[in-house]
Formats: structure tokens, sequence, C-alpha cells
């Protein structure tokens, strides 16, 4: 049986709902997941809902986990377009964890990449059946009817039907084969500035997430981590936390090796947070350190280098870089380097567990609730369908909450408790004992001929990969995880890579952007040193590095990064840059990852030490774009991020432990930073593709190029300016 | 003998420890749960409400501290979502996961009640607490100042 019968059998359902009204239930064709090979489990039911009462109210769920990316209101959006909705008549609730809602772990900017053309789909497939439902009453042809705002109208005598009217009827009309979608040029919702659904509520305080589930009887728990990855429980003395007022129960939470399990810890049970949070104050622990006891990150970034900066292991070759190297007329090299960064959202990990004989019912801010259903189901011994997870908003997430250890340890002491259990991390936890980007060290040679052409480029990276979370016994990083350094669009000829030794001491994780960060910071920071050596400017350099691309399966990309660098060269000041005063500069970089492009053109003002950013020109090519603002915001988050881990942010490990505890030592930008960000969308027709990592990448390295350009400092390792610890 | 603070018009009885946060006592005991928090140690902003009209980092004011004080948290900043931020936070789609929204606008009204005009400088230095990580504070800067351009306007 192909996937579209399977689909098409089980698309349409329809129930009574308790309010008397009838519920239209489409379910999403997964034929076109299956096309694009997305889909590999060929079992799988894709399905969004769309309910349709008969009063017209629609609810459409959101699948994919928003944590302020604009998901839910970007992919309902499109199902509310394609089937002419009206979009005040439309609620959006976030689907609970369920494979029937296609892929919901949230990561890789793959939302609207995966998603977008089956919620078109979903949509479509609803009007077409709206529209069959008025055409019978009507006793008229479907191409006689068409759909507009929420209604069926009657192209011969103007007669119109609600499409609460028609709910029930719709629902027992056939499932068109194919729907059709809508030309770009009819839509009235995609590609526009459409706000977020739920805006109104974040302002009076309504909004709740993960942190703020209420349910009846419910304990609250405050945890304490083993400081050491790896490290075990030596000794506790629960007696001065017990004695406090309020506290009921202390829990030890043995570590749980499993990826996204706890890394082992003590929780106290109290019936306030506060409470708890106290009571955990007061455990007396000594801790077994285990093997990593003595990781101290200044010394391994060292080693780091010392790895990149000999032979290391080969990952990918073309031509003959040795030959390119001997006939070199200028050889260049640099070494960058970049520390472990904390995602810091700022609601801590928060989740509300109740365990009881028969059922496990999670409330929790998540990026991937079927983690959470593997993970606990792993635990305690159940099927993963068992486990149910009502998915709540995330405060921020940057990657941090698609591990589910803090759900894990709520599951423990609510099983060992027996009650309904909400589990807050503090912020010191938080930034101690999280999962951290990669401490990283690259180390790049290249060679140019007479002209300035780059003849060949070595390109070493060592980095304890995210590969270690689920093999802790990797040594460095794959050859498939240096895929984006063998890749990179920059044509070159004769090149290497190769991987350097890089053993983990803690558990990384994927952070906004990931790998991007540091690849993107040595390419762009690269190349702009390459061009000064060669006494080019760096626009000119770096698009003669497009040209000099030569695969035609990288054409196309090629063509988009290389437009999209000149196109934000010109919206910035880069071509008046000579006028500018003493002091200031702008730097230019350009990143494809994720399968989107960004460009920054980056405008400083140096003073000494002090860097100030006063603007960032910002270029995307996302192909099609689905919302203007959110893309916008997500671009301007992007800088803020991008810019606290070129400045400020940093982890550091000494003596096996993270020392950052809070904010006032792991120092995220704040407002009297924010440059003035302009965004510029390209045009395009391309297949959508997203945008909430893409634009991280490019903002460190433009901003080492500004930097330099106004002071003739370079700066090679992330952060610049980091705060002793 | 017992005691009482105002939270937003009406009156709570504190009948926790005296120790307890302000923010713990709203969201643990009362279940208003409007006010996040973040930092726990005053760092961040997540927390702010007003005091006596006073912006006031809730994770670090004991409730004992509180007694016959009137305290007003996001849910009631305005009656109707309609305070002149609340308004421009909409107008300029600030909030991307929104979990410092409440304490960035808690804030911002507390500035704009001793300065009806701020200056892009003075507006930095009032907001320098509040942390945003989706790096919202473009829009936000710009919502302080079309709020105090109508807050100028009605007068």
């Amino acid at each position: 049986m192909s996937i579209s019968t399977l689909s098409r059998r089980n698309f349409l359902k329809t129930a009574g709902v308790a309010t008397g009204g009838l519920v239209l239930s489409v379910a999403l064709p997964g034929n076109a997941l299956a096309e694009k090979g997305i889909m590999k489990d060929a079992n799988a039911t894709l399905n969004a809902f769309i309910h349709l009462s008969d009063n017209g109210d629609t609810t459409i769920y959101c699948g994919r986990c928003e944590m302020g990316q604009g998901i839910s209101t970007a992919l309902p959006s499109a199902v509310a377009d394609e089937m002419e909705a009206d979009w005040q008549r439309v609620s959006v609730k976030q689907a609970d964890g369920d494979e029937k809602f296609g892929p919901q772990a949230t990561g890789g900017s793959a939302s609207i990449r995966v998603m977008f053309q089956p919620m078109r789909e979903a949509g479509a497939t609803a009007k077409a059946m709206l529209i069959a439902a008025a055409a019978k009453v009507w006793k008229t042809s479907p191409d006689n009817c068409f759909a507009e705002k929420h209604f069926v109208i009657n192209k011969t005598n103007q007669q119109k039907l609600g499409y609460g009217e028609l709910a029930s009827i719709a629902a027992n009309m056939p499932v068109p084969e194919k729907p059709i979608l809508k030309k770009k040029k009819d839509f009235n919702y995609i590609g526009t500035d459409l706000p977020r659904h739920d805006q109104g509520e974040v302002i009076v305080g309504q909004r709740t997430y993960g942190v703020d589930t209420k349910i009846p009887d419910l304990k609250y728990a405050a945890i304490v981590h083993c400081p050491v990855l790896g490290g075990s429980l030596k000794s506790i003395d629960k007696a001065d936390a017990l004695k406090m007022k309020g506290v009921s129960d202390v829990v030890v939470i043995p570590r749980f090796d499993i990826p996204f399990g706890s890394i082992g810890g003590v929780a106290v049970v109290a019936d306030n947070s506060w409470t708890a949070q106290q009571a955990v104050k007061k455990l007396n622990i000594e801790w077994n350190l285990g093997d990593n006891a003595s990781y101290d990150t200044k010394a391994y970034k060292k080693q780091l280098v010392a790895n990149v900066e000999k032979p290391a292991t080969l990952a990918a070759e073309r031509g003959n870089i040795d030959t390119a190297f001997s006939n070199a007329k200028h050889k260049v090299s640099a070494t960058y380097t970049g520390g472990h960064l904390s995602h810091a959202p700022m609601e801590p990990n928060a989740s509300v567990v109740w365990v009881q004989k028969d059922s496990c019912e999670v409330w929790a801010s998540t990026q991937s609730p079927a983690d959470i259903q593997k993970v606990l189901g792993q635990y305690l011994k159940r099927e993963p369908k068992d486990i149910v997870v009502h998915v709540a908003m995330a405060g921020g997430a940057f990657g941090r909450k698609f591990k589910c250890d803090y759900v894990h340890e709520a599951a423990v002491i609510s099983q060992e408790t027996g009650a309904p259990i909400q589990l807050i991390w503090s912020r010191e936890e938080d930034m101690r004992t999280g999962y951290y980007h990669s401490i990283n060290a690259q180390h790049i040679e290249a060679s140019m001929d007479e002209n300035g052409k780059v003849t060949g480029w070595l390109h070493r990276a060592a980095f304890p990969s995210i590969g270690t979370l689920f093999n802790p016994s990797l040594v460095r990083a794959s050859a498939q995880t240096l895929g984006d350094v063998t890749d990179h669009l920059f044509g070159i000829e004769n090149f290497r890579a190769e991987s350097g030794d890089a053993k983990a001491h803690t558990r990384i994780g994927w952070y906004r952007a990931v790998y991007a960060i540091f690849y993107g910071f040595a390419f762009s920071t690269f190349a702009d040193e390459l061009a000064h050596k060669a006494k080019q400017d760096s626009l000119t350099f770096v698009t003669q590095l497009f040209d000099n691309n030569k695969n035609k399966d990288q054409q196309e990309q090629v063509q988009r990064a290389k437009k999209l660098l000149t196109s934000v060269a010109k919206k910035s000041a880069w071509h008046e840059r000579s006028k500018l005063p003493k002091g200031q500069g702008i730097g230019l970089a350009v990143h494809y990852s994720f399968k989107s492009f960004v460009a920054m053109a980056v405008h400083v003002e140096v003073n000494g030490d002090d860097i100030k950013v006063l603007n960032v020109d910002c270029a995307i090519d996302c192909g099609q774009i689905l919302n203007t603002d959110g893309a916008t915001a997500q671009m301007e988050g992007a800088v803020v991020m991008g810019m606290s881990l070129a400045l400020s942010t940093e982890i550091t490990f000494r003596e096996g432990a993270v020392v950052n505890s809070n904010f006032h030592n792991y120092p995220v930008m704040r407002i009297s930073d924010m440059p003035n960000v302009r965004v510029h969308i390209a045009d395009s027709d391309e297949s959508p593709t997203g945008l909430g990592e893409p634009g991280v990448a490019p903002f460190a390295p433009a901003l080492s190029n500004a930097v330099f350009a106004a002071s003739g400092k370079r700066y090679r390792d992330l952060p610049f300016k980091p705060m002793p610890v | 003998m017992k005691q009482s603070m105002m939270i937003n018009g009406k009156e709570h009885e504190i009948d926790v420890d005296g120790d307890m946060p302000l923010l713990w006592f709203l969201r643990d005991r009362l279940e208003f749960t409007g006010t996040k928090f973040g930092c726990g140690s005053g760092l961040c902003g997540a927390c702010t409400v007003h005091v006596n009209g006073q912006a006031v980092r809730s994770c670090v004011t004991s409730v004992s501290n509180l007694v016959d004080k009137e305290i007003t948290t996001i849910e009631g900043l305005s009656e109707h979502g309609d305070h002149p931020l609340q308004k421009a936070w909409l107008n300029n789609n600030v909030p991307q996961c929104g979990y410092c929204q409440a304490g960035q606008i808690m804030n911002a009204a507390s500035l704009l009640a001793v300065n009806a005009s701020p200056s892009e400088d003075e507006i930095d230095t009032a907001m320098q607490g509040n942390i945003c990580r989706c790096g919202t504070y473009q829009r936000i800067k710009k919502a302080i100042v079309e709020a105090a351009d109508t807050l100028s306007k009605e007068v």
C-alpha cells in the first residue's frame, strides 16, 4: 500500500464535539513529505487537524513546537490561506505529542522547509471539500463555486454559505486526490507580515509557558546536579533539608545513561518552588567526580589549537593541495577558536510530570515531544505512546529544550513520591549542568597565485561533536560532521579537510546555528584576511571565490550566495566606506546554512578596545517567504545572539565544573548594545527554507572584518572580549 | 496578627514565610503566573513588578517587606490590556517567545511614570537590567518611544 493511499484512507474523520458542533478533521496528506524523502517511515500517519465548528470557529493545530520563532503563526497561516479561512475566525492550538502530526522534533530550522507544502495541501483539501459541500446544497457543480473568507459563494446567483453551516456536510465529501494550490498572487496571508497569533496574551501576562503549568495537588521540586559529567553521588546528609517547613521529600536521581537522560542529581520536593530551592542549598552532598574532574577549558582549548596546527585525520580531499602550496605566490594561515556556550533561554528548564500506575502525563516546554516519550518510556518501562505529552510554549529554547533530561528528572521524582511534580531548574543549574555548544579550534592554510586567486585550502577543525552524546567514545568529529567545511560554496580546486582530536568532557548539544557558528566565522574571516593579503577589497575577492566554484551541483547556491552578498553591500554603506569617520569600518560576510542564505554588513565604531556596533544590514534568501515580520524578527534575534557570542559569552570549566553561574558572569547582550538592524528579504519563488538559525553564523565574521577595517586589529577568537571568571 | 498586601487592587493575606520572595508568593501561592522566574538573583528583570508604582525585582523582594504595599503585576497594569505600552508592544510586534516581556513592559511603565519622554540613552539606562534572549531590543526601544508619544498627546 502506498503512503498516499494510506493517508487518503485516514484522511477524513468526523466526530461530534462536546459543544454540540460538528468537527471536520482533515488529515494531512503524507505524499508531500514522502516525495521529498523527508518522511522515512512509510507507516507514519501524517495529520494536521483543522477543526471547524458549526458556528464557523476554526481551530488549526500546530504540530511543530513553538519557542518564540513564530512557527505557530507561520504554519497555521498557510493552512488558513489555502483554506480561504478568515484568520480572525481561526484560533491556533499547540498539538500534543503525537505522530499523527508528523515530525514534531523542532530543530535544524526545518519546520517551514518540511511542513509548508503539506500544510498548504491540508488547507486546500479542506477548501475543496467545503466547496463540494456547497455545490451539493445548491445542486450545482463545484466549478460554479468559489471560496472566500470563510464563505463559499455561488458564481451564478452570488448566494453564500458560511464555513460553519457547511462543516458537517463537508465532512462527508470525498477527499480530493490532488488539491489545487493557490497562486502566489492570490495569497492572503502567505508572504505578508501577519502578526503572531498570541501577542495579545503575552502583553497581559496570560500566555502560559511550561513553567506556568498548574494542576491540582502539584508539588514543587528543585534540583542540584553532579557538577562533573560522569560523576556520581558519594554521600548525602538530607537532615537539614528535611527539617525545613514545607519540605516533604528528598529524591536521589541516579545518572540515566542514555542520550537526554539525567546527568544525575538530588532533588528536594516542597509545597512551593522557593522552599525547594532553599532546601537544596541545605543538602550536604559529596560527589565522586569521575573521569572528567580535571576538565579545564583554557588548557583544553590550547590542546585543540595544537591539534589543528599539526596534521590531523583526513576527512575529505580534492585536487592536490601539496602541489598548490609548493607553487604558491602567497601563503596565508590563521587559527580561529571559540568557547562553549550555554543557551540560557529566559525560561529555565521546567516541566510538570505525573507518573501514576496506569498513566504518565507530561506538560513541558520542549522542542521534541517524541524524545520525551522515548526517554520516559525507556525509564518507566512503558510504551512511548503511553506517555502523554502536552507541548507547552517554551520561553526560549535555542536547542536546549530538544534534550529532555529535566523532564526525565521530574518523572523520576513523581514516580518516587507519587505526586504530580513541577521541577524547575535554577538558573545556576541551567548554566552549570547543561548541554554546551562545542568548544572549537580551526586552522586554515591557503595558497594564492600572483593574481590573488586561491589555489589551495587546507582546513583543520577540532571540536567535541554532538555525536559524543550518542557515542561517548568518539575522539574526533567525523568526516560527515565536517561536511559543511568540505561542501562550502567557495570554489577551491585543491582542498583538504582534516579533523583534529577532541574528546568530549561535558555534554555537547545543538545550540542555535550549531557548527555554522564556527565554520561561518572561520570561512568568512579568513576570506577577508586573504583579500587583505591579495590587496583586494573583500567583496570583489569573495565574489571571485564564488566564481571559482565550477561544481555544477552547487551553481544555483553559489549564485544565490553571491547575489545576496552583493546586495547587502549595496544596502549598507560599503561602497561609501572610504568616507566613514576614522575608527569606523564595515565588514561583510555571507553564509549558507540550514538551506538558507544570510549575508550581513556590520558597521562598527572602534575606540581602543571598545567596539560599538552601529548598524547591521542583513539580507536573507530563504526562498518563498512565509511571514516577512517573522523573518525580520528572526534576523534581529540572530544579530543579538551573534553579538553575545562574538563579544562576550563563554562557558568556562575548571576542575571539571562550569565556573559561570548566572547572568552576572555570563554576560548576554543587553539593550544598550543594540545596533540598528535593517533586514532585506530577497524576492524568491524557490521552495521556502527556515530562518531560526541561519542568521547567527554571518554575524561574528562580519564583525571581525568590520573591526579590522576600522582599526587594523584582527579578532580570531570567540568571544573577542571574554569576561574573566 | 494577619498581614496583607494589595495586589492589582485586591487585598491578599500574606500567609507564607516572610522570607519568601514576592515572585514565588505570586506564582506558587496565588497562581499569578504572568510574572516570570528568570534568574532568581535580580539580574535579568523577567520578574519585574511595581511596588507602590516603582519597578522592583520580585525574585529578590521578600514578602515581609511588602506589608500594606500596593503591588501591580502585568495582569493588573491596565484593565483591558490597553496601557499605551501594551498597545505599542502590539503595534510593533515586539514579542518573540514573550517570556521576558511582562518584565520589560512593567519596567518600561515605571520609567514612563517618572520620565514621560525619555531619550534613547535614558531608555537604555532604564532598561539595561531586562534581558531578552530572543533579541527584541530594537522593537522594545521603538515601542517605548511610541508609547511615550501617545502619553504626551494624552496630556
